[in-house]
């Protein structure tokens, strides 16, 4: 389905408009165009009570057998005289048009003691040698016709306008006359009244539009890339209902900060204060006299500080210093490949192509380094290749371990939660590593997707968006 | 050696500082402690020390301002001690002058590791490898910036190195068609990195030339001497 609701303000607001604005005009033209029919009925009724009235004057010396009458019968149509009226009873009775020829009448002084009027389509074989204005090319004649500049052919006979009326001697005098159509000017006229309405009306309300939906378009963009300590207020315009809008904008916003500002004061502290005693200890640890005794009391301590390193990691993201520049992520993935290799881990990774990023190499790192780390922790090796598919770079990497079932992949990336409900914290690992790698691939604007591999093996990709 | 190492010690916390100063001296050093800078300063001028252990933040004069004493008043090596990991206050204590620095909670084997790198570097006259080079280096259509550590290529891209990668870089292209054997290139990347112990130079100069060399079987820039030793080719700019 072909989308024509428009999606901005300002275009549904000139849509609405437009469709009511159309919907006027079509009832004002509906009502013209009758007001228009009625006064042709008029007319042509006219034609037919100075038809009636003449008719009757002459009634005395009109002598049929003279040869001017004859003519002027033609062009004016003869009166039909007779004991039945013209307008039988099934006829649809036009009582306006009898009061206004009643009216006539009365002014030309001569009454009548019935009349009646119709309209229409079909004339009656009895009628159709009394009716006035049968003769099309009196219209092309006409001056007032000509002087227009109408080539047209006279427009189509639409109906007849019938008046009869009954004489004090109880006999019925009869004529016709034709109704034309009018509308192909109407169409115009329409026409034109729609288009000088709607420039009139559109632009100042394009301009009005504009004038509401800036501000908006503004704080919409602004609330998109809200970073917390945006100091600098959203400026308050358009009407009252922006500005206060945009007043609530900038009171929340600066809520936001405080909030945000308090968190990482207070996240600074506890990474300080917990440091410095663990510190103290691991220098303390350094005394105990077993061997063994001592090695575990430091690989614990070490899993505190890689645990405190995520959290903090994780609750720090979106407010690093670190600025994004372009990274070759050949030589990015080599350094973190070198780091475990040297720790006698078995990881491959063949340099490709030359590929760059805009990333924050810091956290990326931290991200590769973690999905790396998992790949080992669960398989035995991590495979790592690089993949370019549209305006997407990914990362794959890729162990020789069991995988996870389908159903537990997105739960893979809650916090603390690691594939093996079984697993102790002897294994490593703070349960942050995907939680955190994801929030690092999100923040990039790409993303983490876990899947199994057809040989088996789970495939861990990060996807980071390319230019 | 007759000459007992002499180390400033400066933290406010009594609980790392103490145990701290207590296994020192079980290594043989004589410790001096101090739990701000102003005791600190009072003690400089008192003593002769041959290494400054330092805590960044502390309250008053924080540990970042009595670096910038230190190394500007005397040539005291400077090990910085920070709780903080973020990669940008590393570099900003390397560029005001540190030796070193390692971070809460660390192996105390390893800071008496360091502890003896740079004071041998010392003994031997050695220059500091960081915080002398001023903006950085350009050479053969690379970059070397040393305000943010970073490798840019022809087209402004950034190439990762490791921390050890970085400071033999520094090394070669600072001493540019000198020829550098492997003990100095050890003494410059020595004690970086908790893993860099036992790295061969060898293998990170080929790590260094698969990243910036386009063919790492014929090097152009990093060139191996024979008799033993590398050498940075070609034309290099300060910056």
């Amino acid at each position: 389905m072909i989308r024509l609701w428009p999606r901005s303000l300002v275009g549904q607001l000139l849509l609405i408009v437009a469709m009511m604005l159309l919907l006027a005009q079509g009832v004002n033209s509906f009502l013209l165009y009758r007001g228009a029919q009625s006064q042709n009925l008029i007319e042509s009724s006219t034609a037919a009570v100075s038809r009636i009235a003449f008719g009757l004057d002459r009634q005395a010396n009109d002598r049929p057998g003279r040869r001017g009458g004859a003519m002027r019968a033609r062009r004016w149509g003869q009166l039909k005289y007779g004991s039945e009226s013209a307008v039988t009873d099934g006829m649809n009775r036009l009582p306006e048009l009898e009061a206004r020829a009643g009216q006539a009448f009365a002014n030309m002084g001569i009454g009548f003691s019935d009349i009646r009027a119709t309209f229409t389509r079909n004339l009656t074989a009895d009628m159709s040698g009394h009716l006035i204005g049968a003769n099309r090319g009196e219209w092309r004649n006409n001056p007032i016709n000509r002087s227009m500049g109408d080539k047209r052919m006279p427009p189509e006979t639409r109906g007849y306008v019938i008046i009869s009326a009954q004489q004090a001697d109880g006999q019925w005098v009869s004529i016709a006359s034709v109704v034309r159509e009018r509308t192909p000017l109407m169409i115009r006229t329409l026409l034109f009244q729609t288009i000088t309405i709607y420039l009139l009306m559109l632009i100042p309300l394009i301009l009005l539009g504009r004038y509401i939906s800036r501000p908006l378009k503004s704080l919409t963009a602004r609330a998109h890339n809200f970073q917390p300590g945006d100091s600098e207020d959203l400026a308050e315009q358009g009407p009252p209902d922006t500005r206060e809008l945009i007043r609530a904008f900038n009171a929340m916003s600066g809520r936001v900060s405080s909030m945000i500002n308090e968190k990482d004061v207070m996240l600074g502290a506890i990474g300080h204060d917990l440091r410095t005693p663990l510190a103290a200890l691991r220098v303390r640890v350094e005394n105990v006299e077993d061997d063994i005794e001592r090695e575990r009391m430091i690989a614990g301590i070490e899993d505190i500080d890689h645990t405190l390193d995520d959290i903090l990691s994780l609750a720090r993201l979106g407010r690093s210093a670190e600025q994004a520049d372009p990274v070759d992520i050949r030589s990015l993935i080599e350094t973190i490949v070198d780091e475990f290799t040297d720790l006698g881990h078995e990881v491959h990774y063949q340099r490709g192509d030359k590929q760059s990023a805009l990333i924050r190499e810091t956290l990326v790192r931290r991200a590769l380094r973690n999905l790396i780390g998992n790949a080992i922790l669960y398989g035995k090796a991590a495979d790592i290749s690089v993949e370019k598919s549209g305006n997407k770079l990914m990362i794959h990497v890729d162990d020789d371990g069991p995988g996870i079932a389908d159903d537990k992949i997105d739960a893979m990336f809650e916090p603390f939660l690691r594939g093996d409900a079984s697993r102790n914290r002897a294994t490593g690992g703070s349960g942050l590593g995907l939680t955190l790698a994801r929030a690092i691939a999100r923040d990039h604007g790409g993303d983490i997707i876990l899947q199994n591999r057809e040989k088996g093996g789970l495939r861990a990709t990060l996807e980071l968006p390319i230019k | 050696m007759t000459h007992k190492i002499h180390i400033l010690l400066v933290d406010d916390e009594a609980s790392l500082r103490e145990p701290l100063a207590e296994y020192l001296i079980k290594q043989g050093y004589k410790v001096q402690q101090a739990s701000d800078a102003s005791i600190a300063r009072s003690l400089l001028n008192a003593y002769d020390f041959d290494i400054t252990l330092l805590d960044i933040m502390m309250p008053g004069e924080d540990g970042l301002s009595l670096c910038r004493f230190v190394t500007d008043k005397t040539d005291i090596p400077v090990i910085f001690i920070s709780a903080k990991t973020e990669e940008t206050e590393r570099i900003i204590g390397l560029e005001l002058g540190a030796d070193d620095y390692i971070t809460k909670p660390f192996s105390p084997r390893e800071l008496v590791a360091r502890i003896k790198v740079i004071l041998r570097r010392a003994e031997r006259g050695g220059t500091k490898p960081l915080g002398t080079s001023g903006g950085g280096y350009q050479f053969s259509g690379w970059t070397l910036k040393s305000d943010k550590r970073s490798l840019i290529d022809a087209d402004g891209v950034n190439v990762s190195l490791s921390t050890g990668e970085y400071q033999m870089l520094l090394a070669l292209v600072s001493r540019a068609g000198k020829v550098l054997n492997r003990d100095q290139l050890l003494d410059i990347t020595q004690g970086r990195e908790a893993h860099a112990f036992d790295r061969a130079v060898d293998n990170q100069i080929s790590r260094l030339r698969r990243k910036i060399e386009s063919d790492p079987k014929n090097p152009e820039i990093i060139k191996t001497v024979w008799g033993g030793g590398y050498m940075l080719a070609g034309e290099v700019k300060s910056l």
